[in-house]
């Protein structure tokens, strides 16, 4: 067998650059379509990280804890009192880098011209800063000041609808505890920028003016809390929901249903990615292998004549084929890394801005070199590639010695 | 009660009768307060039609309406057959809807008051909160000008600091004989956004009356709403059952 090994392997070798050209073309093939794979993966791991950062960091953070049924019917009846001190114990421990206390109902908004439909967030604007991205997104006017600012920071497109602008006043109405829904002007103090489903939804303004507003004493609506590790997530929910049973305390997959969802089903698009690289590898690879063993008929017949067992014929290709693609691979592998090196940086997507805002990305992508991804993908390609050249080997090696020598060169 | 109401009316009309001009240019508030009692007096009882144009056509409603002091009404559709049936009723800060199609009553949220009614340019909010021009506004007299050899107040009223109101400030215009010709809405950057105009007044009930008002939406035009009174009678004793939920479902 090692015999065998060592005859056969630098014959096959050489075999390849016999034909060049046929060689770089199919190595182009194989390079080019792991490349592809490895660079699409690296993006959309980048992209769908991205895109999620960017939506946490809005509003929802990491995890949150409601009253029993709020997430069901966010009303005035579903609110939670402050957190006690062994759930504020619980939170302060190092696992949760950030957390904040809002209350968030739901409500009208009016203006001259216009009434819709919104969410109002009574939040506490210096723990905001620390935990949203909202503070940073401000393009006119300020944002909030302390718990007790009685303004309101509403969203561009928000404020384009209703055709308001800084400095106007709008009215608020948000059901009350008697029922009855509570009206309240409000000055627009500030304009943020985010999505625009996100700036139609929601009005900020300082949590103690809108529980007086409300009339409902201390009591919040939502605990949001950031963990420094998404990994870590699990065992914080885990130990948040010993802290205070009879809370209803989410990780943020089980809050924005669509979002886990789509976290869950990312990889499902980089396989199939994947598949579609390997069918064009696979037919790539099949004809001109194919080629190269019909071309050769002749010399397989004199191989055979010159003693070579009909599976010797079967490993010369096989051997080719491995050498053929692993080579392949191996420059795939450093165009793909390379790629990523190259663009370490991050992808400034700023200059497409509007356009890619409903992916909800942030502005600038890092990609990454996932360790595991450099395994699977190549070692999948290469066996794949062996396995289809098996075809072209096993018609190598049923080549009759005596046919083949008569056939012309 | 009905003594003291009627005492008061007599001093009222007494008062507008003898010395209006002395009295109206001292207090816009008060010129503001003679023309909505003017308007629905302490009762009343009317048939009126209700025209509205908008983008898809014209159509007129016929409807029959009373009022008793500042915060009940109620609003009854006759015809055409489509609406007739159809009703509202306020009853303090409350309103409520009848539909005869489904039977059914229907309290209005106060995130629906500012829906249009019946489809006109008047929201569920102008029927319910004409008294809020009056308590929740500052008013100045801002001009007088002639109209018919009478004296017409140019009020501009702006809304109190915290008041829950969205215009800039509505300008009023209103007759010596405390008869509303017309009420503008401006936003708060001063420019027009609605306007409602009395294109004809006439005696009603024995008093001077708005009896043809048209709203007009500026970023409507085109389209409008005009209500006209065809015959009213003021200061009727009006029964209490009259205002209530199952009088709006099942009229006696």
């Amino acid at each position: 067998m090692m015999e065998t090994f060592k005859l056969l392997a630098p014959l096959a070798w050489r075999n390849l650059w016999r034909n060049p050209r046929r060689t770089i073309i199919t190595l182009f093939v194989v390079s080019v379509g792991l490349w592809s794979i490895l660079a699409v993966a690296s993006f959309i791991t980048a992209w769908a990280q991205s895109s999620r950062d960017a939506t946490l960091r809005l509003l929802i953070a990491q995890g949150q804890i409601h009253a029993e049924g709020y997430m069901d019917d966010p009303n005035i009846s579903n609110l939670m009192p402050p957190p006690g001190a062994a759930l504020v114990a619980a939170l302060n421990r190092p696992d949760i880098s950030n957390w904040v206390t809002r209350l968030e109902l739901p409500g009208v908004v009016q203006s001259e011209y216009k009434t819709l439909p919104v969410s109002l967030v009574g939040v506490d604007p210096d723990a905001e800063r620390r935990i949203s991205s909202i503070p940073e997104k401000i393009v006119e006017g300020r944002y909030l000041n302390g718990l007790e600012d009685d303004s309101a920071v509403i969203g561009l497109n928000l404020a384009k609808r209703l055709k308001t602008a800084l400095g106007r006043r709008i009215i608020l109405m948000v059901t009350a505890e008697d029922g009855w829904l509570e009206e309240r002007s409000f000055d627009v103090v500030g304009v943020y920028d985010a999505d625009t489903a996100f700036e139609d939804t929601y009005i900020f303004t300082g949590r103690s003016t809108m529980q007086a507003m409300v009339g409902v004493g201390d009591k919040i609506a939502q605990i949001a809390f950031e963990v420094p590790e998404d990994a870590a997530l699990a065992g914080v929910v885990e130990r948040l929901r010993a802290a205070a049973p009879g809370l209803d305390i989410r990780p943020w997959r089980k809050i924005s249903l669509i979002m886990g969802a789509m976290d869950a089903t990312m990889g499902g698009v980089i396989f199939i990615w994947l598949a579609v690289m390997m069918v064009m590898i696979s037919i790539g690879v099949i004809n001109t292998q194919l080629m190269a063993v019909f071309e050769r008929t002749h010399e397989f017949g004199l191989l055979r004549a010159l003693g070579f067992k009909s599976r010797h014929v079967l490993w010369l290709v096989t051997f080719e084929s491995v050498l053929l693609i692993g080579l392949g691979v191996l420059i795939g592998m450093i165009a793909g890394a390379a790629t990523v090196w190259g663009l370490s940086d991050g992808i400034d997507l700023s200059a497409f801005g509007k356009a890619l805002e409903a992916f909800k990305a942030g502005d600038t992508l890092y990609l990454e070199v996932k360790t595991s991804d450099y395994i699977i993908f190549p070692l999948a390609i290469w066996a794949l590639g062996i396995l289809v050249a098996l075809w072209p080997a096993w018609r190598a090696q049923k080549i009759s010695p005596v046919e083949a020598m008569r056939q012309a060169t | 009660m009905p003594g003291v109401t009627r005492r008061n009316l007599l001093i009222t009309s007494v008062a507008a009768l003898l010395l209006p001009r002395v009295a109206l240019a001292q207090d816009p508030g008060a010129i503001l307060r003679g023309a909505f009692d003017n308007w629905r007096a302490t009762s009343s009882h009317g048939i009126s039609e209700m025209t509205i144009r908008n983008a898809s056509g014209t159509r007129s409603l016929s409807m029959e309406s009373w009022t008793q002091g500042r915060d009940k009404a109620l609003v009854r559709f006759t015809a055409p057959a489509r609406d007739a049936g159809n009703a509202t009723l306020q009853n303090g800060r409350r309103t409520y809807v009848f539909n005869p199609k489904l039977n059914q009553v229907i309290q209005l949220p106060a995130s629906a008051m500012q829906q249009s009614w019946m489809g006109s340019d008047f929201s569920y909010n102008d029927l319910s909160k004409t008294e809020q021009i009056i308590t929740d506004y500052n008013h100045r007299l801002i001009g007088t000008e002639q109209n018919a050899g009478r004296t017409v107040y140019v009020i501009e009223a702006i809304p109190k600091r915290g008041k829950p109101i969205v215009w800039g400030k509505q300008v009023l215009r209103v007759r010596d004989d405390y008869v509303l010709l017309g009420q503008q809405f401006y936003d708060q950057n001063g420019n027009l956004v609605r306007e409602m105009v009395a294109d004809r007044i006439g005696t009603l009930g024995g008093r001077p009356y708005p009896v043809q008002l048209t709203m007009r939406s500026l970023d409507k035009p085109g389209q409008w709403t005009r209500i006209t009174t065809q015959s009213a009678e003021f200061d009727i004793d009006l029964p209490d059952y009259l205002f209530t939920r199952s009088n709006l479902q099942n009229p006696r």
